[in-house]
């Protein structure tokens, strides 16, 4: 999931979150996770003065952000003390997968 | 050496020159250890406090706790979650400060571990779990307090590390003789804290040396290993240490629990960085 400034979001995106009331956080959320996003509902978040949202997948490319195999090394250098070690391996591997996930 | 050690141990000591602990947090702390008072008492004394009260409802609503959007007054709080986990609330709230002083990158790794020390209590149901979010959250307050209080060895410790790529707890113990763990301890016995707070901040690096507490300690240090391996925050090094095999016992590890617990995690920070950052600002407004 990503989260990004609503100004970026656009038709068809798929919420991994809900969306708070920005004037009542603690009150009913505005939508449901798993909405499809419409350019109304855009419209209508934007109105009520939400700022930013989460959603499925990684659809905006942020400046500056490392791409796959940019994470995946460094991923490798962060483990580079461990190497050898059985249970780091399987660590290693379940973050490696976490990030191509995330990458998708 | 010997003599750095002893200097190091008399400025932290040196309770004139400490962050303190706001004297309500030290109230709740002594209210919550007697018996005898009630629910209603520690409610009191902590809605007399708007700031602190605020800060409470604001982290018991956060990320960090996992009981988002439910609980909106004090009282509410501590029939929901305890008079210990408002305690260790009370304590987190007072604790942000101290770490936002220091360095960024530290506060948001103590934040993230934190984070990462509840999902995996959620996960494995250890009990108290929100006391191992908070040992979790002060586990290298010794690195704040070295920051804060010595800053030019800080420094120097942040270029031994570069040039030897070795960790932090290393450098230290190489350059100064004694380690932000035992710092950590040091600070926290002036603080009156628990010792199953404690002994996590003291053992984390070394699971072993644990006694009573060994299952918050373990859940500790596995929790700042995932916040590293994340590359959540920034502990002084980039260098994820190994899983001690303590550990992996008392919590009984296997794959497809460290994956869930991974995964939980992973879900979470993404939340908590949101919070971090709102709460680094609004302190901002505050001050
Ligand atoms: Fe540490
Ligand atoms: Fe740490």
């Amino acid at each position: 999931m990503q989260k990004i400034p609503l100004a970026l979001a656009f038709e068809g995106m798929i919420l991994a979150q809900e969306i708070k009331n920005p004037d009542n956080p603690e009150g009913p959320p505005l939508c449901g996770k798993g909405v499809v996003l419409s350019s109304s509902l855009i419209e209508r978040l934007n109105k009520i003065g939400v700022q930013s949202i989460t959603v499925e997948g990684h659809p905006v490319k942020i400046e500056g952000e490392k791409t796959l195999d940019e994470e995946l090394s460094s991923l490798d250098y962060r483990f580079r003390k461990v190497k050898d070690d059985p249970s780091m391996k399987i660590l290693r591997e379940i973050y490696r997968v976490q990030i191509i996930k995330a990458k998708n | 050496m010997g003599n750095k050690v002893n200097e190091i141990k008399r400025i932290v000591q040196d309770t004139k020159s400490l962050p303190t602990l706001p004297g309500i947090v030290l109230k709740i702390s002594k209210l919550a250890e007697d018996d005898k008072s009630s629910v209603n008492e520690i409610a009191r004394l902590i809605s007399s406090d708007h700031i602190l009260s605020a800060k409470v409802l604001k982290l018991v609503n956060s990320p960090f706790y996992g009981f988002s959007g439910r609980v909106s007054t004090i009282s509410n709080a501590l029939i929901l979650l305890g008079v210990n986990v408002i305690r260790s609330l009370a304590l987190s709230s007072s604790i942000f400060e101290i770490m936002e002083k220091s360095v960024v990158g530290l506060w948001e790794h103590s934040f993230g571990a934190a984070v990462a020390a509840n999902t995996i209590a959620k996960i494995l149901q250890l009990p108290d779990a929100e006391e191992i979010s908070t040992a979790a959250l002060l586990h290298d307050i010794g690195k704040a307090i070295i920051k804060i209080k010595l800053e030019e060895d800080y420094n120097q410790l942040i270029s031994i590390i570069k040039e030897k790529d070795i960790s932090m707890i290393d450098a230290e113990h190489e350059f100064l003789g004694t380690g932000h763990p035992e710092i950590g301890e040091w600070i926290a016995r002036t603080w009156f804290l628990p010792e199953k707070l404690i002994e996590p901040i003291a053992c984390h690096h070394n699971v072993k040396k644990s006694v009573i507490h060994k299952t918050k300690t373990a859940a500790v240090h596995l929790a700042d290993i995932l916040v590293k391996a994340s590359d959540f925050g920034f502990s002084g090094d980039d260098i994820v240490p190994r899983i001690q095999t303590e550990a992996w016992d008392k919590l009984d590890l296997n794959e497809k629990i460290l994956e869930e617990i991974v995964q939980e995690t992973e879900d979470r920070l993404i939340e908590a960085k949101n919070f971090s950052l709102e709460i680094q600002t609004s302190g901002e407004k505050q001050s």
